[in-house]
Formats: C-alpha cells, sequence, structure tokens
C-alpha cells in the first residue's frame, strides 16, 4: 500500500528499496493451498448452515422464516418474541422440561461416574482375554436400537409402577452413557502406572483406599469427559424419553419433539431450544481436548 | 510328576487349584459385576423380552400373526428404505469425515477454528437439528434449501416428494449431525499413522492421492472399521431425525415400531417390527465379534 504503483515509473535510483520482491515468490499461494481453504469454506459452510438457521428461526419474525415461500437468508429484522412465547409461564411447557433434562442429565452423569469407575478398574487389571469378552459386552450393548429395549422395558415399567419417573428415565439413558464412559476410563487406568497401587497398598491402604485414594484422583480429567459426555448424551435422547416419559412433565428433547412433529409451536419450541442449546454448544467445545478417538475406539481394540 | 516325588519320598507339589491359578482375577471381577448385572438387566433382558412378545398374541398364546401383519403391511419396504438410509448415510458421513480429518492433519492458519467447527454439531440436540433440517429441506417447495438455490437462480425443490428424495434429505441431515463423532476417530487415527511413512512414500515419488491410497487408508483401517460399525448400527437404529423430517413416508422400520406402539396398536405388533431390527443389528454385532476374534 505504502509502494504505490507510480514508483515503477521512477528512474531505477528507486529500485534497491524493492529489493524483498524476489523473496515474494516463495510466500506466494500454491493452488493446493487455495484447494485446502475452499475446501475448509465449503465443509464449514455445511456445518454451520444449519446452526445458522435454528438462530434465524429463533430470532427473526415468524414471516421471514416459518411462513415465508422463501424465507429471508439474511434477517430483515429481529425479535424477542418467539422467545418470549417459548418462555412465557402461562402454559409454557418448556420451563418445566428443562427442569426435567437437566436432572436427567446429572443422573446420567453421575450414575456414569459412580458404575463406570469400578468397572473400568475392574476391566484393566483382568486378563486380556476376559477384559475383552467383557468389553465387547459393553460394545454390543451400545449397539441395541434403544427402541427395541424400550417397549419391554415400558411393560415392565408400567407393572413395577415406576412407568414416568425420571430414574427410571435415567437408568434407560444410562445404557447409552455407561459403555463409552467405561471405554473412556479403562483407557486413563491403562495409563497410569501399574506400580502405583501396588505402592499404595504397601503404604497400608486397603485395596479399595489404593484405588479411591490414589488412583482416581489422577484420572481426573478422564473422568470430567466422561461425565460431560453422559450429560451429553442424555441431554440428546429422546428415544427412551419418548417410551417411557410421564406425559404431564416430559424431558424437553420429547417436548421438542412433540411440538415439531405437529403438537405444539415449533418456533417456540426452536426458540427456547437454541437458548438452551449454547451453553452445550460451549461444552463442546471446551470438551473437544478431552474428547480422544483412541479411547472411543477402545471398543474393539480391546 | 506326583508319582515322580513321592518315590523320591517328598511330599506331593502343590497341584495350582482353580482358585490359586485365578485368584488375583477374582478380585477385579467382582467390580465389574455391577455393570454386568445393570446391562444384562436393563438391556439383554429387554432386548430377549422384545422378541418373545413378538411371538405373543394379547392373551399370550404363541403366534407368527405379528410378522405375517407387519409383512403384509409392507415390512420389506420398511427393511429396504432402513438400508438405503444407512447405506447412504455412512457413505456421505465417511466421505466428509475422511476429508475433514486430512485437513486436520495438515498445518494451516485457522486449524483450530476449523476444528472448532467441525465438532459443533454434536452440541446441537437431535430433535433441535430435525427442525432445523425440516426448515431447509422441506416437501412444500420453500424452505432454507430453496433460498439458497434461488441466489442461483434455480428454481424451487420439492425435496421430499418421492421416496427417494425423503431418503436422501434424511441421509444429508443425519450426516450433518453425526459426521463429527467419525471425524474424532478418524483424527486419532491420523495421528497413528506415522509422519516418516508419508515421506518414504514422497520420497519413492507418490502423489497426493497415491499416498492417501497406500498410506493413510491402510494407517486408518483398523478406526475405519470400529467406525463404521458404531455408525452403522446406529443409522439402521435412525429415528428422530427421520421421524421430524419424513414421518412415516417413506416408512422406516424403526418410525414402524414407534407408530404401532404410539397408536395403541399393541406391544405385540410393535415387538416384531422391533425384533426385526434387533436382526439387522445383529449382523453388526456378529461383525464386531468375528472382526475381534480374528485379531
Amino acid at each position: 500500500m505504502t509502494d504505490p504503483a507510480p514508483s515503477s515509473d521512477r528512474p531505477s535510483v528507486r529500485t534497491p528499496p524493492r529489493a524483498p520482491a524476489p523473496s515474494r515468490p516463495v510466500r506466494k499461494w500454491q493452488w493446493s493451498q487455495v484447494g485446502l481453504y475452499a475446501a475448509v469454506v465449503a465443509i464449514s459452510a455445511f456445518l454451520l448452515f444449519p446452526i445458522y438457521v435454528i438462530f434465524l428461526l429463533a430470532f427473526v419474525p415468524q414471516k421471514y422464516t416459518f411462513f415465508a415461500a422463501r424465507p429471508a437468508l439474511l434477517p430483515p429484522s429481529l425479535t424477542l418474541a418467539n422467545l418470549q412465547a417459548g418462555l412465557s409461564t402461562a402454559g409454557s411447557p418448556f420451563l418445566p422440561s428443562l427442569y426435567l433434562s437437566l436432572e436427567l442429565a446429572f443422573m446420567v452423569g453421575a450414575i456414569a461416574i459412580l458404575i463406570g469407575i469400578p468397572t473400568a478398574y475392574g476391566l484393566s487389571r483382568l486378563s486380556a482375554r476376559l477384559a475383552y469378552g467383557l468389553t465387547t459386552v459393553m460394545f454390543v450393548v451400545n449397539m441395541l436400537p434403544s427402541i427395541t429395549i424400550a417397549i419391554p422395558i415400558s411393560v415392565q415399567f408400567i407393572k413395577a409402577g415406576l412407568y414416568g419417573s425420571p430414574i427410571s428415565i435415567a437408568l434407560t439413558q444410562e445404557l447409552l452413557a455407561l459403555p463409552i464412559t467405561v471405554f473412556l476410563l479403562v483407557g486413563a487406568f491403562q495409563g497410569l502406572p501399574k506400580d502405583l497401587e501396588n505402592q499404595a497398598r504397601v503404604d497400608g491402604a486397603s485395596r479399595i483406599r489404593a484405588i479411591f485414594g490414589s488412583l482416581v484422583p489422577l484420572i481426573r480429567p478422564a473422568l470430567v469427559a466422561s461425565f460431560l459426555l453422559a450429560w451429553m448424551l442424555s441431554w440428546d435422547e429422546s428415544t427412551f424419553a419418548l417410551i417411557l416419559y410421564n406425559p404431564s412433565n416430559p424431558p424437553l428433547a420429547v417436548e421438542i419433539f412433540l411440538s415439531a412433529t405437529g403438537r405444539g409451536s415449533v418456533i417456540e419450541a426452536v426458540a427456547f431450544s437454541f437458548v438452551a442449546t449454547v451453553p452445550v454448544i460451549i461444552l463442546v467445545v471446551i470438551l473437544q481436548k478431552y474428547l480422544k478417538g483412541e479411547d472411543l475406539a477402545v471398543g474393539v481394540r480391546g | 510328576m506326583a508319582v515322580a516325588n513321592r518315590q523320591a519320598g517328598l511330599a506331593p507339589a502343590p497341584v495350582a487349584t482353580f482358585w490359586q491359578r485365578h485368584r488375583d482375577q477374582v478380585f477385579p471381577f467382582f467390580f465389574v459385576i455391577p455393570a454386568l448385572i445393570y446391562v444384562g438387566y436393563f438391556a439383554f433382558y429387554p432386548a430377549a423380552d422384545a422378541v418373545y412378545l413378538s411371538f405373543q398374541t394379547p392373551i399370550k398364546s404363541f403366534t407368527f400373526f405379528n410378522y405375517q401383519y407387519n409383512v403384509q403391511q409392507g415390512m420389506y419396504t420398511w427393511i429396504e428404505n432402513t438400508l438405503w438410509v444407512t447405506a447412504g448415510a455412512l457413505a456421505l458421513q465417511f466421505g466428509l469425515a475422511l476429508a475433514i480429518a486430512s485437513i486436520l492433519a495438515k498445518q494451516f492458519r485457522g486449524k483450530m477454528v476449523f476444528a472448532s467447527i467441525a465438532i459443533l454439531p454434536i452440541g446441537i440436540a437431535t430433535v433441535v437439528a430435525g427442525i432445523a433440517w425440516n426448515q431447509i429441506l422441506p416437501g412444500t417447495g420453500a424452505g432454507y434449501g430453496n433460498s439458497v438455490l434461488a441466489l442461483f437462480g434455480a428454481s424451487p425443490v420439492y425435496w421430499l416428494n418421492t421416496p427417494s428424495g425423503a431418503l436422501a434429505a434424511v441421509v444429508v441431515a443425519d450426516s450433518w449431525k453425526n459426521t463429527s463423532l467419525v471425524v474424532i476417530i478418524l483424527v486419532a487415527g491420523y495421528a497413528s499413522i506415522p509422519r516418516a511413512l508419508y515421506q518414504a512414500a514422497a520420497i519413492d515419488g507418490a502423489g497426493p492421492l497415491r499416498q492417501f491410497r497406500y498410506v493413510t487408508l491402510p494407517g486408518l483401517r483398523s478406526y475405519l472399521v470400529i467406525a463404521l460399525l458404531i455408525r452403522g448400527a446406529q443409522e439402521v437404529n435412525i429415528f428422530q431425525l427421520a421421524y421430524e423430517m419424513i414421518g412415516s413416508y417413506p416408512q422406516l422400520l424403526t418410525v414402524q415400531v414407534y407408530d404401532l406402539y404410539a397408536s395403541g396398536e399393541g406391544v405385540y405388533l410393535a415387538s416384531s417390527a422391533a425384533a426385526v431390527l434387533l436382526g439387522i443389528i445383529s449382523i453388526f454385532i456378529v461383525a464386531v465379534l468375528v472382526l475381534g476374534g480374528r485379531k
């Protein structure tokens, strides 16, 4: 910019200051770089567009979004009316549903940790063959169709009088969270030096105290990761919840699902869920560094 | 040996009992028992119960009627649709995830931002994603997808008006939601491939495509297999997103289970469709066992 074009018309005396020029071809755009950034932009656009649409649906007047033949890609105006309608206490189901979903998510996270720690410890100390077999069992649990399992469970729960209680929903959602928690924690336990537990026991700690006193504190990052992952799985889960919910207070995912499939206002649902989603997105970005593919994949590699 | 010992006038050598040989295994096994009871009661028992219920009448006698009824109602089509969605979603997800993981294996300005964007869909609840995609690809000729097409002067598309179009819309939406998980697994796979292999391939004159074919793909193989099994089973189980976007037309197996259950036609008819679903999933389960055993 400070080297305007006319300078080239000046006498050659002016050329020495332009000496850096020959080095520029090194920094020139390579076609592979262009291709890389083109791919980055295209994929990012695909991944961000639906999130942007959720934002538009939530904060743009409905005549430009839901009721428009050509929904506006740029917001002509913004409004809080959709959100207010979703939040207004008179007849709005979303707030009680949000509380229930939070309750479920924390329960699923807590149970995942409570059962996950002993299970993962056991698996990390069992012989390779036995551990492999049991890991496969957990892997299979993860693959079973929720809707197939949910129907007999609903029959059982109705008989047992548990139908619709938060703990019953949490215990079914745990089926999705527990295997991944166990995979994450097994990886963490295996990463600890074998001698640590023995040292604690030589120092006089009982085996249980050795585990909880010296091993568990060392796998705290994995515990945080699995708690958050379990939390999010429950937050997202709506199949078990849909079969087992209490009609007087469904979890948020079910409430939104029912709204979206014609039993309520989609826009109010989306406005409310956008606000409820922002903390989860922040969680995901935080979680990113804890989320390790090799741990999630431990199921088959054993 | 025992005879030899006796001849030598020694006490018989202690033969390790089952307990002694496995003593170090017993203690850790105790820790696994709660989880085994839990998954036994909440996963395997209900799965078996679903199969049992599928052969029952409301008055508890044995019948094949539930299956016959569903076959008459078009079960083969539901299965076919489910398999098309599974195949399509796996192809799209893995293509996209391979591209994203390949990009993330490079160093470039803005990499951290792109890595964050790549996992963002995990944070959007499936039911919310369903609403968004419903507004992007509706069957009415409106929607944000057509707004984008209008920018390029294209005429509106009725995305959901043919069965294949509707299934394709579900495939795109589902892939959007679930590619991130595959990316996470494949990024770990890329990290496990030694850089030296790429340098050696480059010295041998292999271009990017041949490097991908002969270094990347073999290096990612076990990760790809695991991700395929995880996602494959989950695709067969796809429910909320499909139900929100296309309802019961064209019908998927999971949606049919829910329709039968919710319409009050009874858990028995629903269970027979649910048992067929379990049958398809068991193909993936057998694949896990076979692949694991071959190791």
